[in-house]
């Protein structure tokens, strides 16, 4: 019996522009009485500049702090009262504000994203800053200084991409940056950045076309646009990073970890793709060639892990890392990943290798499209970064697409002495801090 | 000329909400006893399969004895490794190529092999799985590894306050014999105890079908899920021994709160936990328990939320649960507060945990909890893996086949005098335990003056089990 495999499955979607810039898009899906509002800004850490760092993030806790008419801690109570979720994710190209609610709550959602686009500046005071500022660094406390290897993010972005360029620093900023931010700082940032045309407004799932479209425009489109949105171009960067890099950081963490990062293509490139594919056949899951060689066989890794991050600012990064078991040689461990990591280069992988991954990628496709809110995300995703919103219906075609000459051409492009930068983690006695 | 802004001065009401019932399922049985779930979900290609043991016949980790603390979770990683026909690798291959990964795992109450596939491949999928769940060979040296895994992990989980933190914490609120005093993947005095001999007698006694269920959730249309199941199950038989006992409560430590810290020099942060021994899912008060723990410390408007995250800015958040299981597990109260208030923020907290028992939630909060509940209700269903998990979730607490369509009426129904009276009866600052991992020179002395009882200090590299021996 031949299997003809999963049907890939299509989202049926229109976008239309208000007059004021604002893109809307909607796709119905009828199954389950669930709609999702997704809101892209185009606006993230990369738009930060010097003394600024973490400033994006901090603006977006500061979208839960009330407008016009919505007090503080309002905009979280209504979308629980009317049964909903959401929350919001700032990340170096973008910061994003979802909510999946009960569809007949539509309007709600929708009124209350377009009244903090709109009025934001009216709620603003000293104490709201003062107290997310405080929130913000204890998530930074939490999310990455109280956490075992929690700095290898920003060391490794450091890194792979030089200083001064908007990939150098993650999102979360510095605690010193965030100390310096004023409520200029926030007004200023508002009125550049959160304005209709520099905006995706999605909605996805149980709704009717015609009614979503002039709910959005009733709310929407009275927002004024920035006429003076600035044009933000992505520096030019070498390809590679151009010279190893390589750091020792000694911490409690109770076994030793190698992190590794490459400079890659960016995000939205069929080079990316391939990447993602490849890195999938290299570290994804217990069927990868890591987990086989360092984990089950050799025993040197307690845990292998590689993957890409979506960047789109003319490059992106690959990262992986090694944790390497107490009873085996760090050195060892090191040099056998970067052994698969050639692997990549020097021959092609094999047919049922790409069989499996595509397989894979299928059944996650399949998953994810079930859920209304990955849905209206990934449109917003495509719509910002690309302008083609009907990528959504594209992906798969393009992951499946991926061949074992596509995989090792940019493998060879990659994967260079010269273009990695190497974090190792290795035990030490807690530091005794001053008080 | 500014703009007309007026469309937002009126906040637009809700429309007619669409009818909305949990999905309908049917149970058959087979011949050997299996009870079978099919959940028809049109429009849903990734199916989710289950096969769950259920904890009243004696799966989950609660039934394992004590000095083999692990076991269960480690029989369920390794049925993974190997059956009596493909190594480890040929099966993870072959489940692979299906587009499907096949994982297995154990909790305090159940063992689950579970996986997601595409509806055009359910039948090879699910006799992979029968292999997992009734043919694993236990190789000697992927039990080992796995068993070297763990004591690794326990290494990691020392190191990482937050699950430092987590593993302390129900020592303290927890008697020396409870079960949920255990670590569930066993510690490091009882892992290197679990060998081959002891996973193969934990899965053989394990595994009956008259214990087992199977759920399959997706768009079923066309699937003859029965047949299905026969063709993979038919032939599993009950083992000749006696079916093994199931787990008993966990009863409270007595001699009341301990308040723990351990000391971890350089933190930036406190991770807290405060609580106590809590109720099992079969308790009679279950809705007004949900609603409850809402409004302290489940919404995002929580009363601890509002206090220590928007008022006081101490923490990125702050949460509240109970944990419902066969038997009562922990409430518990969660949160990592930066150094310097460490004793500001239990005071609030405790604070919080006494007020919500003084008196009568309002009318406002009361809404926003209940309408909640209710309303995210169907935003948990929307894959087909989270309609199977739900009625897995069932089948493990015993819970009747119509406890999903009871849930939106019961919570509706939910009043301010039953909240003040759980509240009373299952809340107990008095008694609660406090747990921190923490720098604890910048804040032990704040601690001890507070009065709030004893206080221990270990050191960040001591065990602090002192009654279980």
């Amino acid at each position: 019996m031949s299997d003809p495999g999963p049907t890939s499955p299509h989202v049926r979607f229109t976008q239309r522009t208000l007059p004021n810039g604002l893109r809307v898009i909607v796709a119905p899906d009828r199954l389950a009485p669930v709609v999702a509002i997704n809101l892209w800004y185009d606006v993230g850490s990369k738009h930060e500049t010097q003394g600024k760092t973490g400033f994006a993030h901090l603006f977006e806790h500061f979208m839960f702090q009330g407008s016009k008419h919505v007090a503080k801690a309002e905009h979280m109570a209504l979308i629980q009262g009317a049964g909903g979720i959401n929350n919001a994710t700032t990340f170096f190209d973008r910061t994003n504000y979802f909510e999946t609610l009960p569809s007949h709550q539509l309007e709600l959602g929708l009124w209350l994203e377009a009244d903090r686009m709109a009025t934001l500046l009216d709620a603003l005071s000293q104490e709201n800053l003062d107290n997310q500022r405080e929130v913000v660094k204890n998530e930074k406390r939490q999310s990455y200084d109280n956490r075992p290897y929690g700095s290898f993010y920003e060391k490794l972005m450091a890194a792979v991409f030089p200083a001064g360029h908007p990939y150098h620093h993650t999102p979360i900023g510095s605690m010193e940056d965030l100390d310096a931010a004023s409520l200029d700082d926030v007004i200023a940032f508002f009125r550049t950045w959160y304005a209709p045309n520099n905006a995706v407004l999605t909605i996805a799932g149980d709704v009717d076309e015609e009614p979503a479209f002039a709910a959005a425009e009733r709310f929407f489109g009275p927002i004024p646009a920035n006429p003076d949105l600035p044009a933000w171009t992505p520096p030019a960067v070498a390809p590679v990073i151009g010279a190893p890099s390589r750091e020792v950081v000694a911490e409690a963490v109770p076994m030793v970890r190698v992190h590794f990062g490459w400079r890659i293509p960016a995000y939205g490139t069929p080079e990316f793709d391939a990447l993602e594919i490849g890195t999938h056949i290299m570290a994804g899951g217990r069927g990868s060639r890591m987990y086989k060689r360092m984990v089950r066989d050799e025993r040197i890794a307690q845990d292998v892990a590689a993957f890409t991050l979506p960047l789109v600012a003319n490059a992106s990064i690959l990262a992986g890392w090694v944790t390497v078991r107490p009873d085996a040689d760090p050195d060892v461990a090191e040099r056998v990943f970067l052994e698969e990591v050639q692997r990549l280069v020097d021959a092609p992988v094999t047919d049922d290798e790409l069989a499996r991954a595509r397989a894979l990628v299928e059944s996650a496709e399949l998953g994810a499209l079930a859920r209304m809110e990955e849905v209206a995300d990934r449109l917003s995703q495509f719509a910002t970064y690309f302008d083609r919103p009907e990528l959504i219906n594209e992906q798969l075609a393009r992951y499946l697409a991926v061949d074992a000459e596509a995989i090792q051409a940019v493998a060879k492009q990659v994967f260079r002495a010269d273009n990695l930068a190497v974090i190792t983690y290795v035990p030490a006695e807690p530091a005794e801090e001053a008080a | 000329m500014s703009p007309d802004l007026s469309v937002l001065d009126t906040r637009p009401g809700a429309a007619a909400p669409r009818p909305y019932d949990f999905p309908d399922f049917t149970r058959t049985s087979l011949p050997n006893g299996l009870s079978v779930i099919a959940c028809h979900l049109p429009g849903r290609p990734l199916l989710a399969a289950q096969l769950v043991i259920r904890g009243d016949a004696g799966g989950g980790a609660t039934g394992e004895q004590a000095e083999l603390g692990g076991v269960t979770v480690l029989t369920a990683r390794a049925m993974t490794e190997g059956t009596a026909r493909r190594s480890a690798v040929d099966l993870i291959e072959a489940s692979e190529r299906l587009g499907a990964e096949i994982g297995a795992d154990a909790g305090w109450d159940s063992v689950a092999v579970s996986m997601e596939v595409p509806r055009s491949r359910l039948l090879p999928a699910l006799g992979l799985l029968a292999e997992v769940a009734l043919e694993p060979s236990f190789p000697e040296d992927e039990v080992e590894r796995l068993r070297d895994e763990r004591i690794n992990d326990l290494l990691q989980a020392k190191a990482d306050p937050r699950r430092r933190v987590e593993r302390v914490y129900p020592e303290t609120i927890f008697g020396a014999t409870a079960p949920y005093r255990r670590p569930l993947a066993g510690t490091e005095l009882t892992v290197p105890a679990v060998d081959r001999d002891a996973i193969v007698a934990r899965h053989a006694a394990l595994m009956r079908p008259d214990a087992a269920t199977l759920v399959i959730a997706g768009d079923l249309e066309g699937l003859e899920v029965s047949s299905e199941a026969m063709a993979a199950f038919g032939g599993w038989s009950a083992p000749a021994g006696v079916a093994p006992v199931p787990g008993g409560p966990s009863p409270a430590r007595e001699g009341g709160r301990r308040i723990v810290v351990v000391d971890r020099p350089g933190s930036p942060q406190t991770e807290l936990r405060i609580g106590h021994v809590g109720v099992a899912r079969s308790t009679p008060d279950f809705h007004p328990i949900s609603v409850l723990n809402a409004i302290v410390g489940g919404l995002f408007n929580s009363r601890l939320n509002n206090l220590l995250r928007e008022a006081r800015g101490y923490t990125y958040g702050i949460n509240s649960s109970f944990d419902m299981r066969r038997h009562a597990g922990p409430f518990t109260v969660r949160c990592a507060v930066q150094t310097e208030v460490t004793v500001p923020a239990i005071s609030d907290i405790l604070g919080e945990l006494v007020r919500i028992r003084e008196g009568e939630v309002d009318e406002a909060e009361l809404t926003i909890a209940r309408d909640y509940l209710v309303g995210v209700f169907p935003l948990r269903f929307e894959a087909a893996a989270q309609v199977a998990g739900a009625i897995t979730g069932l089948v493990v607490n015993g819970l009747p086949d119509d406890e999903l369509d009871r849930y939106r009426p019961a919570i509706a129904s939910v009043s301010p005098e039953q909240i003040l009276a759980a509240a009373q009866t299952h809340i107990r600052p008095d008694a609660a335990s406090i747990v921190m991992v923490g720098d604890a020179a910048r804040f032990v002395d704040a601690l001890r003056d507070a009065g709030l009882g004893d206080v221990e200090v270990v050191r960040d590299d001591e065990l602090t089990d002192e009654d279980a021996g």
